[in-house]
């Protein structure tokens, strides 16, 4: 059984595979991990995997946020520029692409050639172009990140550049009386607009679009109008990375992997 | 006999034949006991925190500390923050002394900056054309270092960039500096060559992360030209000093510097070049035309505050030497 694990900020994603199809998968959240799901040691964080999965793993593959600041007992230690595309080639069958990932602290576009990372860019120091601003947005229209990624209908504008300014401004016009999906449309368009020169900048006829956010139509509605691409969201994107680390786990260092 | 503080690289021949002593303000700032603390001291004092953090520090450096007694300040060929950065010296009652480098590498307005920036430290233009050519001397040395860096693989990231941006002020003691280079190339020339294969330029202002080369070296890569820091070095080995000063690329544009990265890259066989830019610094800009100029892979990363590389940079550096192996 191989293993594929994603530490996120705030949910760790597991994902069993077997080497044909992926046979168990998990979230939790990440404080729950680190208290509840594994010990400290003096080699690094030693993962409790009957708490988490039912069979052990022989192959342990993780990513996450700065991956060497990740110490985990007997794992392979990926990137997640590595994780996402790896398990972007294998959800999708494509090897040409542009890869879009909304992840919690980072947004990700990394351009695919021949089944091979070939450029990328990463969001600039601004928390508000990365999912934790579509959350707190999302808190502060009182719905959830499922219901507003739907909204795309007239956006509002909203013209503050910092995550923090823009909640102020979301509850001006909330007070103003706009309607929630006009609002909701806003911040998903605000969002879009803060990763569109990345996608410009290294564009595919197809973006492949990972992440939460790409369950719901919205920023995907965008992508298309305003770049022209065709968009393909895996079947799973919220758990890219830790597919990507499970198929890893499996080819070992051959990043030409093809879901074949 | 003054201390001579810069704000960058200037003719630092004139300072030393007026009798004086070069103080780059960036290298007292940035190997200070606390860089971060000088940059926290501007903002108190009223500096907006989105500044780029070498004005404040430099700032700071100077008020805060009894460093220097004037201050050559660049006015034209860095940036306008600069000049505000004078102009609250001013107000703190330090003497300023303004040099401009011309646009348009003019040679005549060149030379006119040069000839006011000696009449104003009293150095006699003989005197400036011998002090030349004892740092055209200690030059090659530096030369010689940066050579042993990509052509013999003997010298690392780190010992490249700060032997190459010491030129600036020669760590402002002419005599120790070639004495310690002197010890320094003695293990270099012997030294086994580095192993790494992947080979990396860096490009812009010198980092404010100490420790960039080592990670990238813990990564199996390598920096082998360092662009600014060399340039501070003054590689040419040109014969006139006016020349000298024309051919220094920093200060005159992106398109000038290209040209000269675009050299080194394909003598020094460059796989990927990481740029580094200052937060709120207007070179941001450039990296629009730096990445349709250069044919190569490029990693764009951002320094803010003084301090050991974090997460976030770590990851971009990681992902960028693990596409390009």
């Amino acid at each position: 059984m191989f293993c594929g694990m994603d530490l996120g900020s705030r949910a760790v994603k597991i994902v069993v595979f077997d080497g044909t199809a992926i046979t168990e998968q998990k979230v939790v959240e990440t404080a729950h991990f680190y208290k509840q799901c594994g010990a400290h040691t003096a080699d690094g964080f030693a993962v409790n995997f009957d708490a988490l999965i039912s069979q052990l793993p022989s192959v342990l593959t993780v990513t996450g946020y700065g991956r060497n600041s990740l110490n985990i007992v007997g794992a392979e230690i990926i990137s997640e520029l590595k994780a996402h595309t790896i398990g972007a080639l294998w959800q999708t069958g494509l090897t040409d692409f542009t890869l879009l990932d909304l992840g919690g602290q980072d947004s990700k576009v990394i351009r695919v050639r021949g089944g091979r990372m070939d450029d990328f860019q990463l969001n600039d120091k601004c928390a508000a172009s990365t999912g934790r601003y579509l959350e707190n947005m999302a808190t502060v229209l009182g719905i959830s990140l499922d219901e507003m990624s739907q909204h795309y209908l007239n956006p509002i504008d909203l013209s503050a550049t910092c995550a923090i300014f823009g909640e102020s401004e979301l509850i001006g016009r909330i007070v103003e009386g706009v309607p929630v999906a006009e609002l909701a449309a806003g911040v998903n368009y605000s969002i879009f607009r803060r990763i569109k020169p990345m996608l410009l900048a290294l564009a595919s006829k197809t973006v492949v679009f990972t992440g939460g956010v790409a369950l719901g139509p919205a920023v995907a509605h965008w992508v298309r109008e305003e770049t022209g691409s065709e968009v393909v969201v895996p079947p799973q994107p919220q758990i890219n990375g830790a597919i990507g680390c499970a198929i890893q786990a499996m080819k070992g260092n051959d990043q030409n992997v093809s879901r074949n | 006999m003054a201390r001579i503080g810069m704000t960058t690289t200037v003719p630092v021949e004139i300072i030393l034949a007026g009798g004086h002593v070069p103080v780059d303000l960036n290298n007292i700032f940035i190997t200070g006991a606390d860089p971060v603390r000088r940059v926290e001291a501007a903002e108190d004092a009223g500096y907006p925190r989105n500044i780029c953090g070498w004005i404040k520090g430099l700032y700071s450096t100077v008020v805060d500390t009894d460093c220097v007694d004037a201050v050559v300040a660049v006015t034209q060929g860095d940036c306008s923050n600069t000049h505000a950065l004078m102009e609250t010296w001013q107000m703190a009652g330090v003497e300023i002394i303004p040099f401009a480098y011309p646009f348009d590498r003019d040679v005549d307005m060149l030379r006119l900056q040069m000839q006011k920036m000696a009449s104003a430290l009293e150095a006699s233009w003989d005197r400036v054309l011998e002090v030349k050519a004892e740092l055209d001397r200690i030059r090659r040395k530096v030369a010689e270092v940066d050579r042993l860096t990509w052509a013999e693989n003997r010298v690392g990231g780190t010992d490249n960039h700060l032997w190459q941006i010491c030129c600036s002020d020669f760590n402002s003691d002419v005599e120790k500096f070639e004495r310690e280079l002197d010890e320094f190339l003695a293990t270099a020339i012997v030294a086994p060559p580095r192993k790494q294969k992947l080979r990396l330029g860096y490009i812009g202002v010198p980092p404010i992360f100490p420790d960039l080369y080592d990670h990238v070296e813990s990564m199996g890569a390598r920096v082998v030209f360092n662009e600014v820091q060399r340039q501070f070095a003054m590689p040419y080995d040109e014969a006139d000093i006016i020349e000298q000063y024309r051919r220094y690329t920093y200060p005159h544009g992106i398109f000038y510097r290209i040209e000269d990265i675009l050299a080194e890259a394909a003598r020094r066989q460059l796989d990927g070049v990481i740029h580094y830019v200052q937060s709120f610094c207007y070179r941001q800009i450039e990296d629009m035309i730096v990445r349709k100029k250069l044919n190569l892979p490029i990693l764009t990363i951002e320094g803010d505050k003084p301090g050991c590389l974090d997460a976030r940079t770590r990851l971009r550096l990681d992902g960028f030497i693990e596409m390009l192996k």
